[in-house]
Formats: structure tokens, sequence, C-alpha cells
């Protein structure tokens, strides 16, 4: 096949749209007549409800309705357990299922009050008066996890969600034997996905009586799913609109807004539109997971990983969201890219009244890399042996077994990453040896240089036996001569900013044959396009671009069918789903052993970072910055860079500026000017994304993987490292803002 | 109250409330969807417009203070169907990605690329500096904007 | 919010709105922090009297001595100034230190001051150039020196229903005398300070005839520390001298725990590192 499209830097199809501003996000959709929504969130991280009194906010003039508990057929949601009640009921009516009767953070809500106007809806919300009794607080997964604690969730027996064990060889007598052990106590923090698009969503009655939602999302079929167990009804009674959605970054897999507007147009059947400000969608929605991780790991003296123990706890907030599959994902990736006979894993996530934790760019692989690659700079120190040259000797080839058990096959290209990102900064070998490169002189007498080095992995595709798969349709217009005049790919793959309309596009025109400018992606609309699963998981490329793939190839076939039989029609149409598990069948954990096949596919990243750290001030500066992925096949190379500086950006705000800091369950970093992400200014000055090919997916579509995630994973670590390797301090908790680089340095003299 | 301006080369009159901000009347009033509201305290840029040439976070930016001046949008950049110099770069450079921050950095361009023709990359950051991005990483945009100033010659 | 939004054409109209308005009104100049208190329901005033079309009031110059800066003058003009870059370095840097180019576009610099907050940047540089505002009310105008306008944080002794800040001046900074500015935040922009200082130093044959130390947060108001600067007056600024002074500075700073921006005993150490940092920049400077 002879690729024009696949590999090459093509225009987005979005970005003309984009760049005129003519892009319509949900915000942007407007409806005649339409009402306005607006929250009534708890006041509380942690009270009984005893009382919801609307009635003066429903004499308000220009109230149109005030929707509670009352209003919900089935007061329940969840992405994967229906932990969530959608609208709080005080106590004594909570009755059964999650309806609630108490709140357990402060995104918990009680109302939506409904208006003519956006300015008396707002008005009118502070006029709902609810009367709360106050809970016990528990703020911290590991005091959760005591049995006295207070419990996040009556009817459990503990706050413990979930604990994974995972069982390999023997670690108590493999560390007995070990020339090197080093030991550490890991923390991550809160983080905030920070898209730039407020949650936006527009509910109305379509004109086939359906109840319908203009809203961003990452999984349009999931939402519904959701939706029709809330409200009652069948699927086929919802519908979802996806327009341009303002980023994502996981952080809209869970139903943040659109199931409330599709409640509201249920009750009134009359279009409603809500929009989120930016305090909600900082205190409001979902984080990353806060993770506290302990680390042991074993060596020989030559520099050959035997053993890891390792405990993870996860602090998954009030509500369960994803953090199951996040742990999950957590601890298949707890040990790193690395060969170690013997490991022995726990792993808990833990319910608390803090923000509730989901998906956030790694889900779950973005926490362990700040362990497990301090753990092997720590090792390289102790061995005297190079960073680059330690993680050499242990990285996993084709061949070798995960901790899971599962044999790594032709994709694994993390040495290629790791090689390639350190002839870039500098790094020479010689004999077998790596050698670090000289770091010039620091720009005043009180800055110290130092460069660090981390490598990650991370699954592409969903995990772990669930299930993962992609339809697609593919629709070709003929002209007169019968040659394919226009394309049009239906496929509900919400593009997020990741660039998936345009990959898939290019994917369809390279198997047709056909110029890019052919090709048109329909508007993601459940009614219309069919599910391809979520924007999450690095999976798109993959899993949809195999469906597009396949529908485009028999869409081909017919096509040429209809040729040779010179039928004379004009319309071609096929559809094609991909199952993940028709190239490796994903299988859970064994409940003992923790032993698996994990995942779909991977991708590989190593990240080298050359900082300047202030050692009076705690500050550190990122001077040059590496970004080396092995994501198979490249589709778009300028795409390709944008995902490897973004994912940069994103590690750089986690390990330095951004902490969603909360004070029993309460926000205290509420804003843009409270939670920082990084600036321009803030960005490495230097920086080069390093596209590694060596390892082509035979099943991914043209060898491709993805890419959407793994250039995050690497950087805190990268930077800590680099802050160690400058100052010979270990930075143990995220962010490593200054004041936590000045303490380190001050506990270990070095002021 | 009534707003009278000149917006995107055009007078505009427009009866507003007096405490709206300009972003509400440009998007809720005018229809301009294209200014975007990101945060609503003047922190991350999406919603930059130019008053008298200037760049103004409109989502703060009291709609009255418009009276009589030249207010520019996204949707003046491009002059008929023809991309301006700089959203051609964007393009280009792959400079958006979600694109909701994406006007607000055209127009902060603009503002600067106006008054500075030939910019270092220094005051090309600092030009941006006020503008939230958070898909990009800012290379490819800061990248777009030198290019945009080269193409301006 | 407000509900009524005016031009007065002159400072008297402006005074004469106040005053009609009893106590309802506000003085708006570029609104970057009023219009989110008045959102945030920290400010109830339901008229604004915008005063940024008032002619006369958007100058920088030097005239009798001093600079002046009109109350329309924003960040931005004062960031970009020759005059300003050239007598009040600290001024400058200071003012282009604050938010980002668009905040800095629209607030002024006697907003900043107005709103009375101790780690505002271009308040802080004004306390270390000994600056006086012009205020203005139905009794006529008088200059105060800018540490009367502080009554606590956000707490400014100026009364907004009947006075208004015209004018900030003070004296250029001239041979032997330099400045210098400090600032450590989360982030390089858009981030308000964990700690700056301004410090204006005024040699002469090599020994400090002149000293001044203003830091910011360390205390309800910008704070100057003025034993530091004792210990420097008629010393020669040598290193030591320098650390000494250093010291003294953060041992009379008294910053609070501030979860979002830093602790205590962080910002006090701070003290110490920026004040040196800037007493050796601004004494090196000022050497001939």
């Amino acid at each position: 096949m002879q690729l024009k499209a696949v590999g090459q830097g093509v225009q987005r199809l979005d970005i003309n749209q984009k760049v005129r501003g003519t892009r319509k996000y949900p915000q942007d959709f407007n409806m005649e007549g339409q009402l306005y929504a607006k929250v009534v969130w708890s006041a509380h991280p942690h009270a009984v409800v005893k009382r919801i009194d609307t009635s003066v906010a429903e004499a308000l003039p220009g109230v149109v309705r005030v929707i509670t508990y009352r209003d919900v057929p089935v007061n329940e949601y969840g992405i994967n357990i229906y932990d969530q009640p959608v609208l709080v009921a005080p106590r004594h009516l909570a009755g059964g299922g999650q309806g609630g009767g108490k709140v357990r953070w402060v995104g918990d809500r009680i109302a939506i009050v409904v208006a003519e106007s956006e300015r008396i809806a707002a008005h009118a919300r502070d006029l709902v008066q609810v009367e709360y009794e106050p809970l016990p607080v528990v703020d911290d997964p590991r005091r959760a996890m005591q049995p006295d604690a207070p419990l996040v969730h009556e009817n459990r027996e503990s706050n413990i969600l979930k604990h994974i064990v995972i069982r390999r060889g023997d670690v108590g007598l493999a560390l007995a034997h070990a020339d090197v052990i080093v030991e550490g106590y890991y923390t991550t923090h809160h983080v905030e996905h920070a898209y730039l698009q407020p949650d936006a969503a527009l509910g109305f009655v379509d004109d086939e009586s359906r109840i319908a939602v203009i809203s961003s999302c990452q999984w349009p079929a999931d939402d519904l799913h959701q939706i029709a167990h809330m409200l009652n009804l069948p699927e086929d009674q919802l519908r979802e609109i996806v327009p341009a959605v303002g980023g994502a970054f996981g952080g809209r897999e869970d139903m943040h807004i659109q199931h409330l507007a599709a409640l509201c147009a249920f009750v009134l059947r009359h279009p409603v539109k809500i929009v989120f400000d930016r305090e909600e969608v900082t205190q409001r929605t979902g984080k990353r997971h806060p993770f506290y991780m302990r680390y042991r790991t074993g060596a020989t003296r030559d520099g050959r990983l035997i053993a890891a123990q390792v405990e993870l706890i996860s602090d998954a907030g009030a509500y369960a969201s994803t953090s199951i599959p996040v742990l999950g994902n957590a601890a298949t990736f707890a040990l790193g890219p690395y060969k170690i006979p013997h490991a022995r894993v726990d792993a808990y996530t833990v319910y608390t009244n803090n923000a509730v934790t989901m998906a956030m760019r790694g889900f779950g692989a973005t926490q362990p890399p700040f362990g497990y690659e301090s753990q092997m700079d720590k090792l390289a120190e102790v061995l005297g042996m190079d960073p680059v040259e330690l993680r050499m000797k242990n990285l996993l080839d084709v061949g070798d077994i995960a901790v899971t058990g599962n044999v790594m096959t032709a994709e694994t290209g993390v040495k290629e990453t790791l090689r390639r990102a350190a002839l870039a900064a500098g790094w020479r070998e010689e004999d077998g040896h790596w050698i670090k490169p000289d770091l010039g002189t620091p720009s005043a007498p009180y800055k110290r240089r130092g460069i660090g080095v981390a490598v990650a992995y991370k699954n592409v595709g969903y995990s772990l036996g669930f299930e993962d798969k992609a339809t697609a349709k593919v629709e070709l217009a003929l002209d007169e001569s019968g040659e394919i005049a226009r394309v049009v790919v239906k496929v509900a793959a919400v593009e997020v900013g990741q660039g998936v309309l345009t990959a898939l596009a290019q994917i369809a025109a390279d198997t047709l044959g056909v110029d890019m400018d052919k090709v048109r992606l329909a508007l993601v609309d459940t009614s219309e396009t069919p599910d391809a699963g979520s924007s999450s998981a690095s999976r798109h490329v993959f899993i949809s671009g195999n469906a597009v793939a396949g529908a485009a190839a028999q869409a081909k076939e017919k096509w040429q069918t209809i040729l040779r039989e010179e039928t004379g029609e004009m319309h071609v149409e096929a559809e094609y789903t991909f199952r993940g598990r028709s190239v490796r069948p994903t299988t859970p954990f064994d409940p003992e052993t923790g032993q698996c096949e994990p995942h779909i596919s991977y991708s590989y990243a190593t990240q080298i970072a050359l900082v300047e750290v202030d050692v009076e001030t705690g500050q550190t500066e990122i001077l040059e910055f590496w970004s080396a992925a092995d994501a198979g096949k490249v589709i778009n190379p300028i795409m390709y860079f944008g995902q490897q500086a973004g994912g940069v950006h994103m590690g750089v705000g986690y390990a330095l500026t951004e902490n969603y800091i909360q004070q029993e369950g309460r926000p205290r970093a509420r804003r843009f000017s409270e939670y920082h992400i990084p600036t321009v200014m803030d960005m490495p000055r230097q920086f080069e994304s390093i596209a590694v090919e060596s390892a082509p997916d035979p099943n991914g579509p043209f060898g491709a993987t993805g890419l959407g995630e793994t250039p995050t994973l690497p950087t805190a670590p990268a930077i800590t490292n680099a802050i160690h390797d400058a100052t010979g301090v270990w930075i143990e908790s995220l962010p490593a803002n200054a004041e936590r680089v000045w303490r380190a340095l001050r506990a270990a003299d070095k002021l | 109250m009534l707003l009278k301006m000149t917006l995107n080369g055009e007078p505009v009159s427009v009866e507003i409330e007096p405490d709206d901000l300009l972003a509400q009347v440009l998007r809720d009033k005018l229809g301009l969807i294209g200014t975007k509201i990101g945060c609503g305290e003047g922190e991350c840029g999406a919603c930059t417009v130019l008053v008298d040439g200037v760049a103004v976070t409109s989502c703060i930016y009291p709609a009255m203070k418009a009276h009589g001046r030249r207010v520019e949008t996204i949707e003046g950049v491009a002059k008929d169907h023809e991309l301006h110099v700089i959203q051609q770069a964007f393009v280009d450079h792959a400079a958006a990605q979600c694109g909701y921050c994406t006007p607000g950095f055209i127009m902060a361009a603009k503002a600067l690329l106006d008054t500075n023709s030939h910019p270092t990359r220094e005051e090309i950051v600092a030009g941006i500096s006020g503008n939230l991005c958070r898909c990009t990483g800012y290379y490819q945009i800061v990248e777009a904007i030198e290019d945009a100033a080269r193409r301006m010659g | 919010m407000w509900q009524n939004y005016l031009f007065p054409a002159t400072v008297q109209e402006a005074l004469e709105l106040l005053a009609h308005h009893g106590g309802q009104a506000r003085i708006i100049a570029g609104g970057t922090d009023l219009v989110l208190q008045s959102q945030r329901g920290q400010c109830a005033a339901t008229v604004m009297i915008d005063i940024t079309r008032i002619p006369g009031l958007d100058a920088i110059e030097e005239r009798d001595g001093y600079i002046t800066i009109g109350c329309q003058v924003t960040h931005a003009r004062i960031a970009a100034s020759p005059l300003i870059r050239q007598k009040a370095e600290v001024l400058a840097l200071a003012c282009g230190s604050v938010g980002g180019p668009q905040t800095r576009n629209v607030g002024t610099l006697v907003g900043n001051v107005v709103n009375a907050l101790p780690a505002a940047d271009g308040a802080v540089a004004l306390f270390a150039l000994e600056a006086e505002v012009e205020m203005v009310d139905a009794s006529g105008r008088r200059w105060l020196p800018i540490a009367e306008m502080y009554a606590g944080v956000g707490e400014c002794t100026i009364n907004p229903c009947a006075q208004l800040v015209t004018t900030v001046r003070f004296r250029p900074l001239s041979d032997g005398w330099a400045s210098a500015y400090q600032r450590l935040a989360n982030r390089k922009a858009l981030a308000l300070p964990i700690l700056n200082t301004a410090v204006v130093v005024g040699l002469e044959d090599g020994v400090c005839r002149e000293v001044r130390i203003a830091i910011g947060p360390v205390a309800p108001t910008p704070f100057r520390a003025r034993e530091a600067e004792a210990a420097l007056v008629g010393q020669t600024p040598d290193a030591e001298a320098i650390v000494r002074a250093a010291r003294l500075a953060a041992d009379a700073a008294d910053p609070r725990d501030s979860i979002l921006r830093g602790s205590r005993d962080y910002r006090k150490a701070m003290v110490e590192v920026l004040v040196r940092r800037a007493l050796t920049e601004a004494v090196t400077k000022a050497m001939p």
C-alpha cells in the first residue's frame, strides 16, 4: 500500500475553523427559548442532608423549576459502579439506592435551578435552603483504611474499595540475597485536568422525541448507558451530540454535566443550557489520584534488578469513578518497564471525603514512575553506576516477562527510546558503558545544574479483561466515472484536541488510496455514528484506527466489485467492528497471584531534563528537555510533536507548579489564579521531540500504537532526578515546588 | 445602557446591562462565539480581544469601557475568506489542538505583531505569557508566531 | 453587580457623583481587581464611576523634581516607559511582573495602591521610592506619603465614597542611586508573589547615603525594613554588610502561613535571600 497521508504532517481537519473561531463548543450552541440551569452544590465535604427547601427559590420571578431528587427516576450513576447520587435526597427520604441522605464531597449536588435567564438561575440557587448535619471528614486514605475511620459509604464494611495483589517469585528470599537494597516512600498529589473549555451542555427533546444533549464528553455511548439507567429510559430514546471539545485528558470520562442537562430536558421537555464556570470545574469535578507509594528494590552489585516490593495506596475520593481500573493499571506498571524476577505488589484504593479521583492522562501509569524511577536513580547512586547504564541493563525486551507474567512482544521499543534520548542529551557510549555529558556552567553562583533521566511505559487500549472495541462506518460517494468523489467516515471517536479526526482520516485515505481532501469525518452523534469507545487509554489510533481501516478496506472491496461488475452504483457503505481481543485477549488479575495478560499493546517514552536549581530559594528551571517516545509508526509527525510537547507540559506542571490543595475536604486551590498550570515561560527553554519508530506493532494500523498519554509519564521523575543530580537531595513528594526543594536542602544541611 | 463601538471595522450599537462584561456582550448579544471564556477572572487569556489595538481579557472587562472604542475579535482577523498570516501560521504549525485557547492566542499574537513586527523569541514568549494552553506545550504556538512575523516581513 | 456605569468628564464631576450616590458608588479605573471583587460579593457598590476618560490623568512625566504618574496609567505603560526604566527602574520591573500582558494593559498602578494588598508589586516598589499620592476630595487636594494609604490587608485609608487618588509622584533616581526588584512566585507569569522586595540605594563616595528596602507580603501592608536600612546607612555596602542587613530584614519580617503561596518560615528565610540579592544588584548598579 502506498502511503500518501499516513506518516505525513497533514493539516488537521478541524484547524481552519479553530483559528477562525468558528468551531463550536457546547457553550456556543443556543436554542430558541432555551432555559438556563445552575447547580446547587453541597456546602460540606461530609454531612447528613436533613432538609431541602426550594420554596423561596421557586417563588423568585423567572424561576421555572427547582429540580431535586424527586425528579430523578433512578437516583444513581457512575462510570464503573452506580455509587453516586444524581441529586442528594434528605436522609429520611433517601430510601434505597444511592439516593443519598448525605453528601460525601463538595461536588455532590442538591438541586438544579432552572430559570429564564442565567442571572436569575444564579441568584435563585443561593435561595435554595439546605439544612446539613456535618459528619467527621476523612481526608487521608491511610487514615480511611483504619477500622475505626468514619465510613464514606455506610453500606460498606470498610472504606477500602479495592485491594489488588501481585505475587511473583520469592521476594523475601531475593531481597535477603540482594547486594544492595534501596527504599523510598513517595507521594503524589491531586491534579486538576484544567482543560480550557469549561463543561457545558444543552439538553433538549429532539424531533424524534428523544432526550438529547449537546455536550463535551469522552465516551458518548457510555454516557447514554448511564443516563438511560438514571432516567429509566431505553438507550434508543436518548441521544448525545458531541461538537468540538476543549480538552479532556480523562477529565470528561465521567459525566459532570451531560446527565444534568438530560435530566432538565426530561423533566421540563424544553431546551435547557448549563455552563459551568471555572470555579465549578475546578472544585466540583474529578482529579488525578494522589498515590502513597512505598518501594523496596533489591539488586546485585553489577546492577541487575532482582526483587521489588511495592505498596500503593490511592485516594479514590468520595465515589468509585474509575478508581479500580486506575489502580489495576498502576499495579501492572508498579515496577516500571524492567525485568524483575521477584516482585510483590499490594495496591489499595480507598474512599475519602476528598475530591472524586478519576482518569487523567496516564490512568494509573502516571504516579508509579515517580516511585520506580526515583528508585532507579537511588540504586545507580548506591552502585556508582551511570543511570542510563543501569536502566539499559534492566529494561524489558521482546521475550522478557513482565511482573504480571505476560511475555513482552514485538512492540517493545523501550530500550531504543532510552538510547536515542541519552544520545540526544549528550551521553556517550564507550565500551558498553554510558557516560554522562558535561552540563556546562550554571548561570549564577547560587545555582547548580543537574540532568535526570526517566523511562516509562503504558498500555494502549483497555486492560485486564475489559472488552475494547470500536465500530466504524465508511461511506463512499462515487462520481460518474466510478471514481471515489467523497468519503464519509462515521465513527463516534470524540476529537478532544488530540487530533483523532485527522489521524483516522489519514488512515481512511491511505487504505482507500484517495487524497485526504476527499475524506470527511461525520460529527459525533450517537444517532448517526457507531460507538467507538472512549477517547482515552491512548486507544483511538489503534482500536478505532483498525476499525476505520477495516471498514475502509471493505468499502474498497465493494467499490472494486462495482467497478468490475459495472453495476453503476454510486454509493458504497461498509461497517466494521474491530475488537482488541482479536489481536490480544486481555485477562483480569488472578486474585491470588495477580498474574494475567494485562494489556493489548504499549507505548514507551524516555525523557531527560537538564535543570538549574537555585539552591537558596529551591526554584527549579528546566533548561533543556528531550522526549523520546515509541508508539510504533508515526501517523502524523506534526501532531506527534504536539502530543509530546503537550504531554511534557502536563508533566512539568505535575512536577513543579500544580497542586490541587484541599483542607479537610474543602478546596483551597479554587480557580485558575490558585491552580497553576505552566505558562509559556515555565516550559523548558529548549525542547526536542524524538520519534522512535523502532518497534511497530504488527496489530496496529500501519504499525501504530498510541501516544496520547505516554509523554506525560516520565516527566516528573526526570525532573526530580535532575534536581537530585544538581543538589544531592531526593524529592519524594510532588510537586517539587520551590519551598519543597528548599526544605529538602535545609533538611540535608545543603542551604 | 447603549453601547456603541466599532467592532471589527463596523459601527455597532447594542443595548446592554450596565454590569455586562465585554465577553458576554460579544458572545450572547452579538453572537460572536469565537471569543471564549475559560476562567472568568482574566487569568487564562482565552477571551482576549483588542480594544484600540491593545489586548484585554474581555471576561473581566466592563463592556461599557468599550464605548466609543475600536474592538477587534477573532471574527475580524481573517479578511474576506482569506486567513490572516497569523492564522495561516497557526494552521501550518498545528498550533491548535483542542482550539479553545486559540482565538485568544491569535489575538494576543496580533496585538504583539501589530506593534512589533520583528519580535525576538523572548518578546513573543512574553507577549503570550497571559494566555494558557493545556494541550500544545506552547512550542508550536511560539513557532507559528515567529513564522508569521517572518512572513509579514 | 453594579446597576449603573458612569464616565465623569472631570475629577470634580467624579467627586460629585460619589457624593450624589451616597456610599453606593465606587471609582473604577482598569477594574481588573474591582470587577472580580464585585462578582464575588466583596464590593457592594451599585454605581461604577469610571475615571479613565477624564483628561489629564494619563501622563508619565518628570516635572518640578518629581516623576508623576497619573491614575489612568497602566502597568504596561510604566513597564515600557523609558523615563521610568531610566530613573525608577524598580517600578518598571515591578509593574512588568504583575499578572500577564492583558492585565498589565488594563490595570493601573494607582488601582494597585488603593487595593492595599501587602504584596502588590507596584505598591511595594512605590514604598521603596518613598512615593506620595495626591488625594482629592471636596476639601481639595493634598499629597500623602504612600504609607499613609494603608490601614491593613486590603484596607485603604482613602474613603472610597468621597475621595479619589489622581496622581503618584516620587523623586527620580539620579547618579549614584540605583534600584532593584526581586520576586519569587510559583510560576513565571500570572502568579501573585510568594515574596517580593524592592530596594533603592543611594551611594556617595562608596558609602550608603540612603537605603530603602520594601518587602511584601510580610506584614499587613507593604513593609519597610527600617533596621536593615539603618544598618547600611553610612557603611560601605560590601558583601558582609549586605548579608547583615538582609538578616535584619528577615528578622523584622512577619509573614503569615499561606497554604497556597508558602509557609511563614520559608518566606522569612526568603526575605534574607531576596533582600541580599536586591541590595547586591542595586549597589552594583549604583557604583560609578
